[in-house]
């Protein structure tokens, strides 16, 4: 019997009799095409993706990497831990969220190989003859008939359809002259560009993080330094040295800084090898490595104040060394510097302006902290002293973020391919267009022509539209 | 300062731009309709001349810099892109009556812009670059493609469930707002054209930031909000190319898009804290 009854006998089969280790086989298979389904599937990117921007706003909420003390500032100390534990602190690099962008780019991929023989085939030529069956695929073919010579209209016809593509494929069968013109054949690639490059800017983010470094070095005017702080602490050896030469900041009226920039060399074995001057948005980069201007300050190396005893007669200045112990005039007490603050804050807000912390020794007592201030002689007086600061001596300092990011140049590769790939996808398309030249029975030339296109397609009937308008004026 | 009495004639032209064209909607007269659409242009040049004016001051004043460096110049900027993208296309679409959902936004911004502080500021260093205005230009014309698009979203879902409504007819002034279809159309189109523009936008932002602080990417709350904004988009083409998600659905994207978008530019800076601090309002 031949018919949908045996249709339903033979599943009936197929459902009773299978092999035991087939079987487990075939469960396999299907339980593959599941997953693959799920992974392929349009439900699963948009709900990736949409998921992954709830996810974001968490970590726009809630601050992400910020020094400890500012969370227990602003949520109870178990609601600290338990955000801490959920990886709710430093949600960006958490395990869940990384998982969901491994998600991102495995369905990536299954979508790329589930795409790829159909856009191989769209790439594949067409046939260059309008036979039957690409007649039938257009959306509706015009057929003209003229009354002047096979040759004319050929010319006229093809130098109109010439403006608006490149060089047809000319065809000649027992049907007539055939004509086939083609454009963006290549934009069908635009799947690729737009997906592949998400995964390329991946891979240059992980190499950035495998084998690069993020690291902040503060360095001294005329000092130079060869290793860095990268994170946790560590040091890492640069394997050359970078001195600060100079250092200089330009204010505005307002006092904002305008510009501010370090001439730095890199100095390797013994040489100098580069210098620049870099400033905030150009810096300089060395063996991969790059020295970013970040922030700028400046650090007292020693403080020359004037000492009164009780009676409020000098005893004599005193330059006192960063974090060095020195005497006091005519007593056995020393005295050190051990903190510097440009912009003193009292406890009631107001600003005391400079201040120096200074420690003193009394001989045989405890060590006391005290602050004097610059501008405020009045509050200086401790125990038996008065201290007057007579002037600082600050040396400049540079703040330089230090990087290096291996897998940069793959990221603004992908970023380049994936701009590329979107206009394509939205403002190019892949257009054919075909002109059939013949002769009907009574002798006359007929035009018989149309296209089809893979998007945008009421643009393009618009546009041949347009163009076959122009074919029914040649005269 | 003149470029600020300019700016304030703008706010007020693009008023009147936004009562002629709810008007328009409602009396449907086509000459109401060109006055609309006319007085819409008087206010975008008013405001060109403004901004142009407030450029040509800085350099007066010695700090010469392109007027897209605090919330009021990104502001009025927005407002600017916003009348020009609507101008565009009510003019390619013919879908005069979307503007009494899109006039608004000029307007509203325009007011708003003129609460916050309008001195014209010197550009701190991390400003100072050839990239401010690629990135900040094309982001903001992508911003502008999506509000258009919410405009003529929200016109869609308006009338799709008025035409549901049972009973009272009111054929006459539903057929004269363009066809569901058309909107739908206009809807995806004008995403179509702000997604590549905030691609461009975020990319361009990354390399400045990678030229300025060292990284690309830091998930600093603009950048991430800007990513959000990007996802959300990516959603919705994705589901519009493959799927064919039209009408209801696609509108409703649409809108929670641009509000992600509307968030990104403004909550950001008001509510949340971050490197993208010149916007803020303070």
């Amino acid at each position: 019997m031949v018919g949908p009854g045996s249709r339903i006998y033979t599943n009936a089969i197929k459902e009773v009799w299978v092999p035991e280790d087939k079987k487990d086989k075939k469960k396999q298979t299907d339980f593959i095409d599941a997953i693959w389904g799920v992974f392929i599937s349009l439900r699963m990117v948009v709900i990736l993706l949409l998921v992954l921007s709830v996810l974001s706003i968490v970590g726009t909420v809630i601050e992400q990497n910020k020094p400890p003390q500012e969370y227990y500032h602003l949520f109870r100390p178990e609601t600290v831990e338990l955000l801490g534990k959920l990886g709710l602190l430093d949600m960006y690099h958490s395990w869940w969220f990384t998982s969901c962008l491994a998600l991102l780019a495995l369905n990536i991929i299954a979508c790329t190989m589930e795409r790829y023989p159909f856009i191989m085939k769209g790439m594949k030529r067409s046939t260059p003859l309008l036979d039957e069956k690409v007649e039938a695929g257009m959306k509706d073919p015009a057929k003209i008939r003229y009354s002047l010579p096979l040759e004319t209209v050929e010319k006229r016809i093809t130098a109109i359809a010439g403006k608006a593509f490149s060089a047809p494929i000319v065809t000649e069968t027992e049907s007539g002259r055939h004509f086939f013109y083609e454009k963006g054949r290549y934009t069908r690639l635009s799947f690729f560009l737009t997906h592949l490059s998400i995964l390329i800017i991946f891979a240059g983010a992980i190499t950035g993080s495998l084998f690069g470094f993020k690291g902040y070095v503060n360095i001294n005017e005329g000092e130079k330094i060869s290793a860095v702080q990268v994170r946790h602490g560590q040091n890492k050896d640069l394997g050359f040295s970078i001195q600060c030469n100079s250092f200089n900041v330009d204010y505005y009226d307002s006092g904002a800084p305008k510009d501010y920039r370090s001439d730095l060399s890199v100095i390797k074995d013994g040489k100098e090898v580069v210098r620049k001057t870099i400033r905030v948005n150009d810096p300089l980069s060395y063996e991969g490595i790059t020295f970013y201007q970040s922030s700028f300050g400046s650090i007292p190396e020693a403080v020359t104040f004037e000492i009164r005893g009780k009676d409020g007669a000098s005893l004599g200045t005193v330059v006192a060394p960063v974090g060095k112990q020195v005497d006091i005039p005519g007593s056995r007490t020393k005295m050190e510097v051990a903190d510097y603050r440009e912009h003193f804050h009292m406890q009631d807000g107001s600003e005391a302006g400079t201040a120096i912390g200074v420690n003193i020794y009394p001989p045989g007592g405890a060590p006391e902290g005290i602050w004097i201030f610059e501008s405020h002689p009045e509050m200086n007086r401790h125990g038996e002293y008065s201290f007057g600061v007579k002037g600082v001596k600050l040396n400049k300092y540079t703040g330089l973020q230090v990087n290096k990011d291996p897998g940069v140049w793959m990221v603004w590769t992908g970023s380049l391919l994936l701009v590329a790939g979107i206009m394509m996808a939205f403002f190019m398309s892949h257009k054919k267009f075909w002109i059939r030249l013949e002769k009907d029975k009574k002798g006359r030339v007929e035009v018989t022509a149309g296209g089809t296109t893979n998007k945008n397609k009421l643009a393009f009937a618009a546009e041949t539209a347009r163009l076959i308008q122009s074919f029914r004026e040649v005269s | 300062m003149t470029n600020s009495l300019l700016f304030g004639i703008s706010i007020f032209v693009y008023f009147f731009s936004m009562v002629l064209y709810v008007s328009y909607l409602a009396f449907r007269s086509e000459s109401l309709g060109k006055v609309a659409t006319l007085t819409l242009l008087a206010g975008v040049l008013i405001e060109t001349a403004a901004i142009s004016l407030r450029w040509l001051e800085s350099y007066q004043m010695g700090i010469g810099r392109a007027p897209l460096t605090n919330l009021y110049e990104s502001l009025v900027f927005f407002a600017w892109t916003i009348a020009i993208v609507y101008l565009l296309i009510e003019r390619k679409f013919k879908i005069k009556t979307a503007g009494a959902f899109v006039t608004p936004f000029p307007f509203i911004i325009m007011a708003y812009a003129s609460l916050t502080p309008n001195e014209i500021q010197p550009l701190v260093p991390a400003l100072q670059s050839n990239w401010l205005i690629s990135h900040v230009v094309t982001c903001f014309i992508g911003y502008a493609a999506f509000a258009v698009s919410f405009g003529v979203s929200f016109l869609y879902l308006f009338k799709v469930k008025a035409e549901n409504r049972p009973g009272k007819k009111q054929g006459a002034f539903l057929g004269y707002l363009p066809s569901s279809d058309v909107l739908d159309e206009v809807g995806y189109k004008t995403i179509a054209i702000g997604f590549p523009l905030l691609t461009i936008g975020i990319v361009t932002g990354a390399f400045w930031a990678n030229v300025a602080w060292g990284t690309y990417w830091s998930w600093d709350p603009k950048e991430t909000w800007s990513l959000i904004v990007w996802l959300i988009y990516a959603a919705y083409l994705h589901a519009r190319i493959t799927k064919g998600w039209r009408g209801n659905k696609a509108a409703l994207l649409s809108i929670i898009g641009f509000s992600a978008t509307l968030f990104c530019y403004l909550g950001v800076n008001l509510i949340l804290s971050g490197l993208h601090s010149y916007g803020g309002a303070s």
